[in-house]
């Protein structure tokens, strides 16, 4: 990276982020030796590898993710093993159940990479640890002032009066939201006393490795081919949203839960009645917070359009710039 | 104004048009009228003009929030909308405590801004803020910046308050055409189940045409059709009363002043009446093109010199009042015997005239016709089926415009702007360019509509990963993507550096099967529509081949 003392410690590969002292990738592209995970979402845990290292609690759903055949080892938060010549440990980084930043500690100086990560309280995963190093490989999905989240209980109150508003005009619900993650979080917010809570099929699989690890979440229906959901409340992925599976669902009000609804224009392109501002990653008061907090020397952006914000720690005197152009993409899942 | 905020939060969420009607019914019916007015006032399509300027609210908010001006700039590009902007960057301080109404708020905080000093405007825009609730951001900043339209079109807020008042909607339509304010009129005025004695110079809501889009022959018998020529001018009515004449445009402006002498003449017409027709450049060979008719458009008082060379004739093809009495609901074959008495023995040079009627036997031998169109300066046929009433707004099966089809020609994207509304933070205004004659792309149009919403952002993408340079809010794009566009014809112009512009261009596909190489050539664009190669270069845009401005 940048700074001279820290030019061995993490290279970006093709793969991904590499470690030379340690010879091992975080969240690798391709076939590589050995990966170390920060969580389960497809865009960061891709199957292939020979050799995975995860947090304990994501362990479960990397194993749902790339399979049965991949060898998976974890460790639990916050204890250091060494790899080589890097020690690595893994911390809360509040985006899912199990989502960790990986700290790389080489001849005395540390890295952190963040994966993606919320400092907002969020009851379906650990909260954040804000761990301090010299280097922040930080995610900067919304990296502009316009991103503030309002506190989830807020959401959690709005979900919940649509849904009974829906009900009260004799109409179901429907939420879309990412089957590992969102739609977790956005059930336990649900108020069960409304009415029934159905999910599709690709929800299904990590409930019960939230219930193991202590998350309470209501009763969740599967939905089956004469289910008829009536004023009930159904939570699907965003990806089935054209697909033949909602002809089951003519005349039930959606809505979709993202950070990306905190503006007009995406909102009002998704064909839905209702948006939520409820999101897996940092808003950018977040970013900010995390980012000085850290007490990084230098900071490295990826994931989203980090630009803006590069520049707007460089006014503050903070050494950053954007990890990896290619990388860029207009709309993080969230 | 909690209950105007709620209207536009409502307004804003509801994705249906029934919806939208039910909760602005649900408001009207409500809310105070003094607030109410000025709803159905901005609703109309007005706006508070001079209250700020843009970039003195950009740098209030940017002070305000603490955050630097470009990074407020990076914000608007990613939301699309100025007011949106402001309303997320500015965290609301005040609960909206003031138990103020809409009207009491413009009073105090909107209206007073026009003619201040820009430090009253600032000390103005911080006690706003203060007293504003998070949910009264949004509006207020549309109102401020004049952008409230809120899907609700100007029939359908006719509708609304046609159900409130249990007035006609085309009596609400006429209340509303034309210049008045909240100042000039009340609800009462516009909800009065009433005669209007006093609104008699105001025009009536226009009968608008839909394109033709099936077999002509589906129509039925050609026997029940009145044809006529589709003129190439401005749509307007020519209202006289008592020696009182004026003219206004579809977009309920009174246009009169620019065209004096149909003014003068329109006083010769019988009194009380009220024609729908045509403004077109007319000289001693007839009809003239849509370009020279643009040397008299906005231009107030034009000069002798002008009126004499671009001399103008209003094209008479309805009569909707005749002695006072409202002619609408009969059928047009009677309103046409009517209109041609009425515009019988008038002078040849006289600057109103009757627009003839096409006759055909068959729709086979008009369709023969139709082909002529481009030759005489039409734009196609006019089918108003002989029994119909003169309607508000756009009709289905009664009034059809037979156009001749378009031109098409492949363009070259070289700069994109972010659209508005539903596109507001997408790039989706976009410039295109065809070779000129020493191999360089020359802007000729700059097409809104005619993208899937799945292209749009689709293209949005592509203009993001090849920006090449930023001019205001222009951003040029590396040269690649063919569009096929539709247009309607070529004119010279000083706003493209190809010194033409083309009239409605809109795309037609994109086409990811061609190369910018095979896009069209400007001499091919001046060859079919009948344009020299002589016309006057000008200082618009060029681009070249890497995609940069040519801005010197």
């Amino acid at each position: 990276m940048s700074n001279s003392r820290d030019n061995q410690i993490l290279i970006l590969k093709k793969e991904g982020l590499y470690c030379p002292a340690g010879d091992f990738y975080v969240d690798p592209r391709g076939q590589v030796k050995r990966a170390l995970i920060t969580h389960a979402h497809s865009d960061h845990a891709r199957s292939g590898h020979e050799n995975y290292l995860c947090s304990d609690s994501c362990r479960p759903l990397l194993q749902i993710r790339v399979g049965q055949k991949n060898k998976i080892e974890s460790i639990p938060f916050g204890k250091k093993q060494t790899i080589q010549d890097a020690i690595v440990s893994f911390h809360p980084a509040g985006h899912i159940l199990g989502s960790s930043q990986i700290r790389i500690e080489v001849r005395g100086r540390v890295w952190v990479v963040s994966g993606d990560y919320k400092p907002q309280a969020d009851r379906t995963c650990e909260p954040f640890e804000l761990v301090s190093c010299h280097g922040f490989i930080s995610e900067c999905t919304f990296g502009l002032p316009v991103y503030r989240w309002q506190p989830e209980e807020e959401i959690y109150d709005q979900i919940n009066r649509w849904w009974k508003h829906n009900k009260d005009s004799g109409q179901g619900s429907l939420v879309f939201a990412y089957s590992l993650g969102k739609a977790q979080r956005i059930v336990a917010g649900l108020d069960p006393s409304i009415g029934l809570i159905y999910a599709h099929s690709a929800v299904h699989p990590f409930l019960e490795h939230y219930q193991n690890a202590g998350i309470s979440l209501p009763e969740i229906k599967k939905i089956e081919k004469d289910t008829v959901i009536a004023n009930g409340m159904v939570i699907a992925p965003p990806a089935v949203e054209d697909s033949s599976w909602m002809k089951k669902f003519r005349g039930v009000k959606r809505g979709f839960a993202s950070g990306w609804m905190a503006i007009r224009g995406p909102r009002r392109r998704k064909n839905i009645d209702r948006g939520f501002v409820l999101s897996d990653h940092a808003d950018w008061p977040g970013l900010i917070d995390v980012i000085t907090g850290t007490g990084a020397e230098v900071v490295k952006l990826t994931h989203g359009n980090g630009d803006a914000l590069s520049r707007f720690l460089g006014e503050k005197g903070i050494n950053a710039s954007v990890l990896n152009e290619s990388s860029f993409r207009e709309e993080e899942l969230d | 104004m909690k209950e105007f905020s709620q209207l536009f939060h409502d307004l804003d969420e509801a994705t249906k048009t029934n919806d939208r009607l039910d909760h602005l019914v649900q408001y009207l019916t409500d809310a105070d009228p003094k607030d109410s007015i000025w709803v159905c006032w901005f609703l109309a399509g007005n706006r508070i003009k001079g209250a700020i300027k843009t970039s003195e609210l950009r740098t209030f908010a940017s002070e305000r929030s603490g955050l630097p001006q470009w990074l407020l700039e990076e914000c608007h590009d990613r939301v699309g909308d100025l007011a949106e902007t402001i309303s997320l960057l500015i965290a609301s301080q005040g609960e909206g405590r003031g138990k103020v109404g809409l009207a009491e708020l413009i009073g105090k905080f909107i209206e007073p801004m026009v003619g201040m000093e820009m430090e009253q405007r600032r000390e103005n825009i911080f006690a706003a803020w203060d007293f504003l609730g998070e949910k009264d951001f949004l509006p207020f900043h549309k109102l401020l910046t004049g952008g409230f339209r809120m899907g609700v079109s100007k029939g359908n807020l006719c509708k609304a308050l046609a159900r409130v008042g249990g007035v006609q909607p085309a009596i609400i339509a006429q209340r509303l055409a034309g210049n008045w304010s909240p100042k000039t009129l009340r609800m009462e005025g516009i909800l009065n189940p009433g005669v209007d004695e006093d609104r008699v110079c105001q025009p009536f809501p226009f009968c608008l045409a839909n394109p033709l889009q099936e077999e002509v022959e589906n129509l039925g018998s050609v026997k029940d059709w009145q044809m006529e020529w589709k003129w190439d001018g401005i749509r307007a009515q020519l209202i006289n009363r008592g020696g009182t004449c004026m003219i206004w445009s579809r977009g309920d402006e009174s246009v009169g002043h620019s065209f004096p002498e149909v003014m003068d003449a329109g006083k010769w017409l019988p009194g009380d009446l009220c024609l729908d027709g045509e403004i077109l450049a007319w000289g001693q060979e007839g009809m003239r093109s849509f370009s020279r008719l643009q040397t008299r458009l906005g231009r107030k008082d034009p000069g002798p010199t002008i009126l004499r060379r671009e001399p103008v004739r209003f094209q008479a093809y309805d009569i909707l009042r005749m002695e006072g009495s409202d002619l609408r609901s009969l059928p047009m074959e009677e309103r046409r015997k009517k209109l041609e008495i009425t515009l019988s023995s008038l002078p040849a040079d006289f600057p109103i005239g009757l627009s003839p009627l096409v006759e055909g036997e068959s729709w086979t031998n008009l369709a023969k016709l139709r082909q002529e169109s481009r030759a005489r300066g039409v734009e196609g046929f006019m089918l108003k089926k002989k029994n119909s009433s003169y309607e508000s707004g756009r009709v289905k099966g009664s009034w059809y415009k037979w156009k001749i089809d378009p031109y098409l020609a492949d363009m070259v994207v070289v700069s994109a702007q972010l659209g508005h509304g539903k596109r507001s933070n997408l790039y989706s205004d976009y410039s295109l360019a065809v070779w000129n004659e020493q191999g360089e792309l020359v802007t000729v149009a700059k097409a809104y509509s005619g993208l899937s919403d799945s292209e749009i952002e689709k293209v949005d993408r592509f203009v993001r990963k090849n920006i090449t340079g930023k001019f205001g809010p222009v951003r040029s794009v590396k040269p690649s993507m063919v569009f096929e566009i539709a247009f309607e014809g070529a004119r010279s112009s000083g706003r493209h550096k190809s010194g033409v512009a083309l009239r409605f261009p809109r795309i037609k596909r994109w086409r990811t099967d061609k190369k910018m190489e095979e896009a069209d050539t400007l001499e091919t664009i001046r060859g079919f529509t009948g344009m020299t190669g002589e016309t006057k270069l000008a200082d618009g845009t060029k681009v070249d081949r890497e995609g940069n401005l040519l801005l010197f």
